[in-house]
């Protein structure tokens, strides 16, 4: 309990500027919205987009001048902020005691190493669902005065669900990172570029048929805005994927932080 | 049964020796040394003692348990100073003292306070304001709070005032003789010499010697100096006189073998002064380093 108290407590500064942070982007959001909203013009100077353009944006499967379709914009950012910031949690657990060198006075105290690392990956846990939460009732706050229906709600929970799993992911495989890498100062850069990358993986897969197969190896298309909304559910095959994800990378980083020796 | 006993343990970073075949055993209730200089592997081999890292192999048991896999038990009652310590920065040290000792069972506090009173530490400052002396002490308190039966100390009077290391000594002489048996890594012979009873010296990654502190100084080398109205050249060329000297009207050198042959030949002179004196542990070192 101490070491997840800990946990918290040394993270709370992070959780607070990824909380501003995502405030700021909803704030900015809802006043460009403002220009879209029940505007049919903008759908006309929209379609003079290129279509590949959209596609990669993934602009194409809604209606921007609906509520529906600018929360269904913003959960490409929801997502992406999401995953780094968990990437990161999960990651830094480790990689943070390495780098300030108090690993050391952590392991030496009577503890497994399940129980610390336990403790840590719950700590994460609770600042992903923390964040999912700020980024809900941001949101919800934003979009009061266009009068919201049952839909948008509904819609809304779906992505934030949506946005807990993938935090769940990337946290997994930050935790794994953090367990395997021989360099804690690297970690939390490692972490961000696989993310990253396999953000463009999702965009690209959207392209074009052949890259189709692409979307089977980004979980940000596991958790399409587009399926959200109009399918209202995420393909069984996905969540078996999010949950082999998880698995593996617990199992992973348990196994190596099990035996990784601890310099300082 | 000893407390520490280490069987062929090694361990290699990658090709990197870290310690080769060491096997030592260090007795319940002793103050045991070991020294070696920087690099030698000493404070990788209280790594393995205390699980931080695995061993190529061998085995280490402390307690009679299994270093690794009985690890957070035997933890329990140890306490750890290193060489440096690290310490998470923007708590104070009364919060970090607190947060360890909530590890052990029991309530610690009382024993914590008296500690850091005794080892002159402001309880209330923030880790990141101390300097090094200061974090050395929390470490000391960190270390000692929860009344461990084995402490390792890694270079622990390293940024510690000569005042603050007498202190420091007393109180481990004081744990000593509560029954506590103390590990102590430095490369600093002469404050092994004042606290311990037992010495290893390790080198390159290998324990070349272990041996009774006493009997390394007793029946390894004399230091003797001769000085006498003549002394013919060549009169000490004997077998067992190493490191032959000419100084202010005698002669310095050491002396390892028989030591009534010695000091018949030394009689035979005609003397005005001769001092023969066990050898400091830091030239018994040198010696192992030649």
């Amino acid at each position: 309990m101490n070491i997840y108290l800990r946990e918290l407590r040394a993270n709370l500064k992070s959780l607070i500027i990824w909380s501003v942070i995502i405030i700021l982007l909803v704030v900015i959001a809802v006043t460009k919205f403002a220009a879209y909203a029940d505007n049919p013009e903008m759908l006309a100077i929209l379609d003079a987009y290129p279509k590949a353009l959209l596609d990669a944006l993934n602009m194409h499967a809604f209606n921007l001048t609906t509520l529906n379709g600018f929360l269904g914009v913003m959960f490409l950012y929801y997502a992406l902020m999401g995953a780094i910031a968990a990437g990161l949690w999960g990651s830094g657990a480790l990689a943070r005691e390495e780098r300030n060198k108090t690993i050391e006075f952590a392991l030496a105290l009577p503890i497994t190493r399940t129980r610390f690392l336990t403790a840590k990956a719950l700590a994460a846990l609770t600042l992903s669902a923390l964040f999912v939460l700020i980024t809900w009732m941001t949101t919800l706050v934003a979009i009061q005065s266009y009068q919201p229906d049952e839909s948008v709600y509904a819609f809304l929970a779906r992505e934030m669900m949506a946005m807990f799993a993938i935090e769940v992911i990337f946290l997994a495989i930050g935790l794994l990172v953090a367990s395997v890498s021989k360099r804690p100062k690297r970690t939390g850069a490692m972490v961000t570029g696989v993310i990253l990358t396999l953000y463009y993986v999702s965009m690209i897969a959207g392209l074009h048929e052949k890259l189709d197969f692409l979307k089977y190896l980004s979980p940000f298309k596991y958790f399409d805005a587009a399926k959200l909304l109009h399918e209202g559910r995420v393909d069984p095959v996905y969540w078996a994927l999010t949950a082999g994800i998880v698995v593996c990378s617990l199992v992973g980083a348990y196994w190596a932080f099990h035996r990784r020796d601890i310099f300082v | 049964m000893p407390v520490i006993e280490t069987r062929q343990l090694t361990k290699y970073y990658g090709k990197a020796r870290g310690i080769v075949d060491v096997s030592l055993q260090v007795e319940e209730g002793e103050i045991f040394g070991f020294i070696g200089p920087n690099g030698a592997g000493k404070t990788t081999t209280i790594r393995l003692l205390l699980g931080l890292i695995f061993p190529t192999r061998g085995e280490a048991r402390i307690f009679g348990k299994d270093a690794i896999k009985d690890g957070p038990e035997i933890r329990r009652h140890i306490g750890y100073l290193p060489s440096e310590v690290f310490y998470y920065e923007g708590m104070k040290v009364i919060d970090l003292l607190k947060y360890a000792a909530s590890f052990y069972p029991g309530d610690h506090t009382k024993r914590l306070h008296e500690l850091a009173e005794y080892m002159e530490l402001d309880l209330h400052r923030k880790i990141e304001d101390l300097s090094y002396g200061n974090r050395k002490k929390v470490g000391i308190v960190q270390g000692l709070l929860h009344r461990p039966k084995l402490v390792f100390l890694d270079e622990p009077t390293l940024g510690l005032d000569p005042l603050m290391q007498r202190k420091f000594f007393d109180l481990i002489r004081e744990e000593n003789a509560r029954g506590v048996t103390v590990f102590f890594s430095s490369h600093i012979l002469g404050e092994v010499q004042r606290l311990c009873q037992r010495v290893g010296i390790i080198k390159e990654g290998q324990l070349i010697e272990v041996s009774d502190i006493r009997t390394l100084q007793q029946n390894n080398y004399k230091r003797i100096y001769v000085a006498a109205r003549e002394i013919p050249s060549g009169y000490f060329d004997r077998p067992g006189v190493t490191n032959l000297e000419a100084v202010n009207g005698g002669v310095r050198f050491f002396y390892k073998g028989d030591i009534d042959a010695i000091v018949a030949r030394i009689s035979a002179l005609d003397l005005i002064d001769v001092t023969i004196e066990e050898p400091t542990l830091e030239e018994i070192f040198m010696h192992y380093y030649e």
